[in-house]
């Protein structure tokens, strides 16, 4: 049974593994946060509703730089520290205002990420949406990512820290599908109500049945993004588990 | 009744609560205002909650866990936890001069020291949580009043923590321990007030004040009164921070029922449109 | 919510305007929505709640008793103060008066009183010995740009809406008894505009505030007057001016009449 908690309320009172937002006391698991927990679920975890981006390892993040300095730049991710990459890491030159990709290398005791693989994002928009929700655009599999790109025709990323990267295809549509799933994403139901979304403006998708071929329309990706794709996607299996 | 307000003084024609039995606004010795939370109100915080109780309503944001500036008050351990409580001119019966006075400056500290009890500041080093609260009108109660909403707000802000805060001005008057004062009864002689906030949990009392004087068998029943009343608030809390999010399904009716809107629209057009064209049509026939 | 302002925030404004368009789909001379709430606060003679777009503010006036200015002993006054909670956005901290608050309020105040909105001989309690001060203060609560135009709305909803409590014969006010309203003659009304882009748009939100490299506002009445004129940073040209005052009273216009409605009810 899955049920909203709020912070300090009872999960199990006996013994469980022990997942992400809980905390133990008195023999007791308890969770730290506003969220959705399972009761079934061996493990006693909560899936946060709200809540500021929280780097970790491996994360993929669109990230804004904020300041040029001589020796790099200074991002903004969307969490309690910028980041900062060096001139030497990136093969080309950036302004202020302009819109990298990049994955989470490492993080210290004071929640600063260090960056790597950044490489700059030509043109397209940034969305911005929940940090915690961000899994459920991307889906079982990537598949909600799919129905995404098939409904509009853009290229998508998903950054882990509430920003999604959108270029080319129908963007008006697509900030629309993302703000609906955004709003909804603690609802289950939600692949078939964005193919409703979808066929409600005359377009039709459909999710992928097989997990081969996730993409159902060919583009031409950049050589580089394809790569922080394929680390998207193997994240989106991941987040699936605390679902 | 001739109510003996501890200094000597008498005075005449007070309501004697343990005679009457029910209090000058009618309540019950252990019934609260009514009280009503509604979180994320402000579209610009991080976390937020608008509180009304009695005739108190507070405005609670919550901006962070960011970067703790100064700089020198950066703790490498831990956050801070920060509450600055203001009250608006008109919020009380005698304007209040803009600008802090050393009252919200008090309030403002030991608020603080309640709300940190709860949070997990640990987890986020170097950062500061900033916790504002504005009351826009008030009727005795309001520092309770922001502590209940301000713990609201930051778990509507997703700022892990070990519990809520529930809290409750408790306390003695007319003759009676009696909870939640309002303002006629912080003003009569024999008044005590206890601003009493705890960690539904655990019980741990988190924010006790006092004003007045109190035996010891009169502070027992007080604690009593106060823990049972904000059990009460706690479940208000609950139901506040729970409302926002429906665990429904995605109505597939919804949905339905805005394509075939949508469909129906496209075919208003399309009707339009040809209805358009055949005019058009007809004036190009006369024209010939 | 995000509410750091990033330069690529402010390019993406400043080139939707150059094509003519606004990120919420507005045309340049629209000015957005309100709703009003009266009478919440129950210890003000009169207040306020609106919400402009996502623009909230709370007005709220309590009448004082104090002696009269020596140059003006048959007059009362009003007083307008105005903060900028931190409530309202990430950006905003507690402290003494910023240039902005005084800014805002000191035009608020500028367009009710210079437009002899109220007769300020009609405060007067006793010649030279005591009248009514209105105070009024408002606050941003969440900050969506524009708190101009917001006070001034909220602001003239509260006077229109304040009650004034009865006196004893020492000219004390005497707690929960009032006698009647505060009278005004006119009801003048701010209307706010920015250059973004080179062009100028009505009724700006905070990002196209941060965008602008030019801000004007002028308070109007419903009978053809201006009463208050503020130019904020940047430069218009003549011909700029005069499009925003035409403007200004269409607006106002508009916004006067669902005022109206709201206190009316």
């Amino acid at each position: 049974m899955k049920k909203i908690v709020v912070p300090g309320e009872l999960l199990s009172s006996e013994r469980k593994r022990l997942g992400s937002n809980v905390f133990v006391s008195n023999g007791k698991i308890y969770s730290k946060v506003l969220g959705i927990s399972e009761d079934a679920d061996e493990k006693a975890s909560v899936v946060p509703l709200q809540g500021k981006y929280m780097p970790q390892r491996d994360d993929v993040v669109i990230g804004v730089v904020s300041r040029v300095i001589f020796a790099g730049y200074n991002i903004n991710i969307n969490s309690f520290a910028e980041s900062f990459i060096p001139r030497s890491a990136m093969r080309d030159d950036l302004k202020m205002g302009d819109l990298v990709s990049a994955k989470v290398d490492d993080i210290n005791e004071l929640k600063e990420a260090d960056l790597g693989f950044p490489r700059k994002m030509f043109g397209g928009e940034v969305i911005e949406v929940t940090p915690v929700r961000t899994p459920r655009l991307i889906g079982k599999n990537g598949s909600m990512l799919d129905l995404l790109r098939q409904g509009t025709g853009c290229e998508i990323i998903v950054g882990k820290n509430g920003r999604v990267w959108a270029r080319g295809g129908n963007l008006e549509l697509l900030r629309k599908v993302v703000e609906f799933i955004d709003a909804n994403s603690f609802k289950s139901n939600l692949t078939n109500s964005v193919e409703a979304f979808f066929k409600a403006e005359g377009i039709t998708v459909s999710a992928p049945k097989k997990e081969s071929a996730p993409f159902a329309t060919s583009k031409k990706i950049l050589e580089e993004e394809t790569e922080v794709l394929n680390a998207d996607e193997a994240i989106g299996e991941e987040e699936n588990e605390v679902l | 009744m001739k109510v003996n307000d501890m200094s000597g003084r008498v005075k005449e024609n007070m309501p004697d609560y343990k005679k009457d039995k029910k209090r000058v606004d009618g309540r019950k010795m252990d019934e609260l205002r009514p009280l009503s939370i509604k979180v994320g109100v402000l579209p610009n915080a991080d976390g937020s909650a608008y509180l009304e109780w009695g005739q108190n309503k507070v405005f609670a944001a919550v901006h962070g866990p960011r970067e703790a500036l100064p700089k020198h008050t950066q703790n490498p351990y831990k956050a801070n936890v920060k509450v600055t409580y203001r009250m608006t001119t008109f919020s009380v019966p005698d304007r209040k001069r803009p600008g802090p006075n050393r009252r919200d400056q008090e309030i403002s500290k030991v608020l603080s020291e309640a709300l940190t009890k709860a949070v997990f500041v640990e987890q986020f080093p170097n950062t500061e949580i900033s916790v504002f609260v504005e009351v826009i009108d008030s009727n005795a109660g309001s520092r309770v009043a922001c502590l209940t909403a301000a713990s609201c707000a930051l778990a509507n802000a997703g700022i892990p923590m070990r519990d809520l805060v529930a809290a409750t001005g408790v306390g003695k008057a007319f003759n009676e321990i009696i909870v939640d004062l309002n303002k006629d009864e912080e003003d009569a002689p024999d008044a005590v007030d206890i601003p009493f906030g705890i960690l539904p949990n655990s019980g741990e009392i988190v924010l006790l004040q006092m004003d007045g004087l109190l035996t010891k068998e009169e502070w027992a029943k007080v604690n009593e009164m106060g823990y049972k009343a904000c059990k009460e608030i706690y479940e208000v809390q609950k139901k506040a921070l729970q409302e926002q999010f429906v665990l429904s399904e995605v109505s597939e009716q919804n949905v339905e029922e805005s394509v075939e809107k949508k469909e129906a629209e496209k075919k208003e057009i399309e009707k339009k449109e040809s209805k358009k064209e055949a005019k058009e049509d007809k004036a190009k026939k006369v024209r010939k | 919510m995000r509410t750091t302002v990033l330069e690529y925030d402010l390019s993406k404004i400043v080139e939707l305007a150059r094509q003519g368009k606004r990120v919420d789909g507005r045309a340049f001379e629209s000015a957005r929505d309100f709703t009003l709430e009266l009478d919440m606060c129950k210890n003000a003679e009169g207040s306020a709640i609106i919400k402009l777009g996502d623009t909230k503010v709370i007005a709220g006036i309590k009448m004082a008793v104090d002696k009269p200015y020596p140059d003006s002993p048959d007059e009362g006054a009003i007083s307008v103060g105005a903060e900028l909670l931190p409530l309202a956005h990430g950006d905003y901290e507690t402290g003494p008066p910023s240039m902005d608050e005084i800014e805002v309020a000191r035009v608020v105040d500028r367009g009710i009183r210079e437009s002899k909105a109220i007769d300020f001989t009609t405060l007067c309690i006793k010649e030279g010995e005591a009248c009514w001060i209105a105070f009024m203060d408002f606050y941003a609560v969440n900050g969506d740009g524009n708190l101009f135009d917001a006070g001034s709305i909220a602001g003239l909803a509260t006077f229109m809406n304040t009650s004034v409590p009865k006196l004893d014969e020492n000219n004390k006010i005497i707690k929960h008894e009032y006698k009647g309203k505060l009278q005004l003659k006119r009801h003048p009304l701010l209307t706010t505009f920015v250059k973004v882009g080179g062009k100028i748009m009505v009724d700006p939100t905070y990002l196209e505030e941060k965008a602008s490299e030019a801000r004007f506002s002028v308070a109007t009445t419903e009978d053809g007057f201006m009463s208050a004129m503020q130019k904020g940073p940047g430069a218009f040209t003549l011909e700029e001016v005069n499009y925003m005052i035409d403007l200004a009273f269409k607006v106002a216009d508009e916004r006067r009449k669902k005022l109206f409605k709201a206190v009316k009810n």
